[in-house]
């Protein structure tokens, strides 16, 4: 067995039946050094504090669950690691979203953001059955492949100055998952996603802080889209007034 | 990020980043906006310069002699820092924004396109700097 | 002035970032050889002599290198102010603000093409 270090973890609590505003509680637990940040929160909820309440579900950096603020940044707490920090360790829930109770936030604003950009792949008419398979080569796929990666962990929205001071703004996960779509060769609604694109709190909200890709544990480089999805959108207006847009995608 | 309806819940407000704005990567981006100040004002100042040289020959010089004002060399040595900083920092984010491919030509590796950019501001300040200073040509 | 802004995006975001280019590349020179060149009387009088700066500044690259670095960075820098001030906090004056920074930039645009059709004139 590895030795034991002694940590002071500092945890943001917050009861929304007694409490007014969020306080910080500390406990001081010994881990095991190849620990990761979620594993001490569940020691101390096992074993410290059972009314400790946090999100977590595969605690393998795919569900995207468990993202929090450690030390000030936004972090998956699965994948980051106790190797990383001093003895003491400040946990917060993620900044830019309401707390639900202790580390948990509430998600509602964020899901809404995501049904805005119509994350879907958007046909004229549908392939019939009798016209075989679509085919994308390996070059078309890998267009929006890295956009594709997001498991909505929502560490982007948490580290963005936009969301923070543009409560319309859709941000970055959500118009990363658009792009994505709109790269997709398979897809027909590149138009209409532009028009949302172009609105209130749309791509040109972003002033390329570039956070959300610093952040993100998956590397799907949002920024990277939203520029990308700039200058696709000043494309798509100009060429609006020559070309006619025609007919309806769903 | 609040929901467009009512919480089922009492909540706490969201509170901003915790390093926003004077810690961690922030301030960098910060002034990255705020030399905008820069880029405004010395375009401002060149276009005087060139409305001048329309004025005559007295007009560029007056213009010319108020340049070794010493507000003068003091606003454009920062500005010089300021906006020679804003290019290398524009130029080392520039490849994330590319796309994987424009039509035939893949993107190249990012430390590639980097190197290539600042290259070129660094070719493009020597070459103008000696054409303009009349050394060449 | 919001709902037109947003309905400008994206001319003002192309002026803004070819801004951001061109100024980037052509301000540092501009700077250093005329503005410090010229003001600590590194760079000889003849050099940025006034028959020269004028024919370099009416010949036809010329003119389009002057009108790029002097319209172009007024978007960049009006763009990134008026972002700079939402990032302090300041969406709700954005409206004005930004007919604030977009408007010097159109106006300094209009004087620049002047400028140059003075000199050609």
């Amino acid at each position: 067995m590895s030795q034991k270090l002694k940590k002071t973890f500092i945890v943001t609590r917050f009861d929304p039946d007694k409490d007014e505003v969020p306080k910080t509680q500390t406990y001081e637990i010994e881990v095991e050094p190849d620990w990761k940040i979620l594993d001490a929160l569940n020691h101390i909820k096992d074993t410290v504090d059972p009314t400790l309440s946090h999100r977590w579900s595969c605690r393998m950096a795919v569900c995207g669950s468990c993202g929090m603020t450690v030390n000030g940044e936004p972090k998956l707490t699965c994948k980051d690691p106790m190797s990383d920090y001093g003895d003491t360790i400040e946990v917060a829930p993620l900044a830019n979203f309401p707390v639900v109770r202790d580390l948990v936030v509430e998600l509602e604003g964020f899901m809404e953001r995501f049904q805005e950009v119509k994350p879907w792949i958007m046909v004229a008419k549908e392939r019939a059955v009798e016209e075989g398979t679509t085919q994308q080569s390996p070059d078309e796929l890998a267009d929006f492949k890295q956009f594709s990666m997001c498991i909505n962990c929502m560490l982007c929205y948490a580290a963005c100055p936009v969301v923070s001071n543009e409560p319309d703004f859709i941000g970055p996960a959500a118009l990363a998952l658009g792009h994505r779509y709109n790269q997709d060769s398979r897809d027909e609604g590149a138009h209409v996603r532009n028009e949302i694109f172009r609105g209130e709190g749309g791509v040109f909200s972003c002033s390329f802080a570039n956070e959300c890709s610093e952040v993100c544990p998956k590397s799907v480089n949002p920024s990277g889209a939203i520029q990308q999805a700039k200058l696709g959108n000043v494309i798509d207006w100009a060429t609006s007034f020559v070309v006619k847009r025609g007919g309806d995608v769903s | 990020m609040k929901p467009g309806g009512p919480m089922p819940t009492r909540t706490a407000d969201p509170r901003p980043p915790d390093k926003y704005p004077g810690r961690g990567r922030y301030p960098s981006y910060l002034a990255f906006g705020a030399s905008g100040a820069f880029l405004m004002i010395s375009a401002l100042l060149l276009i005087r310069g060139v409305w001048a040289l329309g004025d005559g020959g007295a007009a560029w010089d007056a213009y010319r002699g108020a340049l070794g004002h010493p507000i003068s060399l003091v606003y454009h040595g920062v500005a010089f820092i300021g906006l020679t900083w804003f290019a290398l920092r524009l130029f080392r984010l520039f490849p994330a924004t590319q796309p994987y491919r424009m039509g035939p030509i893949k993107r190249p590796a990012d430390a590639v396109l980097v190197a290539g950019l600042y290259g070129v501001f660094f070719t493009v300040l020597a070459v103008g700097t000696l054409f303009l200073g009349g050394a060449l040509l | 002035m919001k709902t037109l802004m947003l309905k400008l995006e994206p001319v003002i975001w192309m002026l803004f970032s070819s801004g951001m280019m061109i100024g980037a590349l052509l301000l540092p020179v501009f700077i250093l050889v005329v503005a410090l060149g010229g003001g600590f009387g590194v760079v000889g009088g003849e050099a940025l002599g006034f028959d020269r700066m004028v024919a370099l500044a009416t010949h036809p690259i010329g003119t389009l290198i002057v009108l790029a670095a002097m319209a172009l960075p007024l978007w960049g820098g009006a763009h990134h102010l008026r972002h700079l001030w939402i990032d302090l906090g300041g969406l709700k004056t954005d409206g004005l603000v930004g007919f604030l920074c977009y408007g010097t930039a159109l106006a300094g645009s209009i004087v620049a093409i002047l400028a140059v059709v003075r000199l050609h004139s």
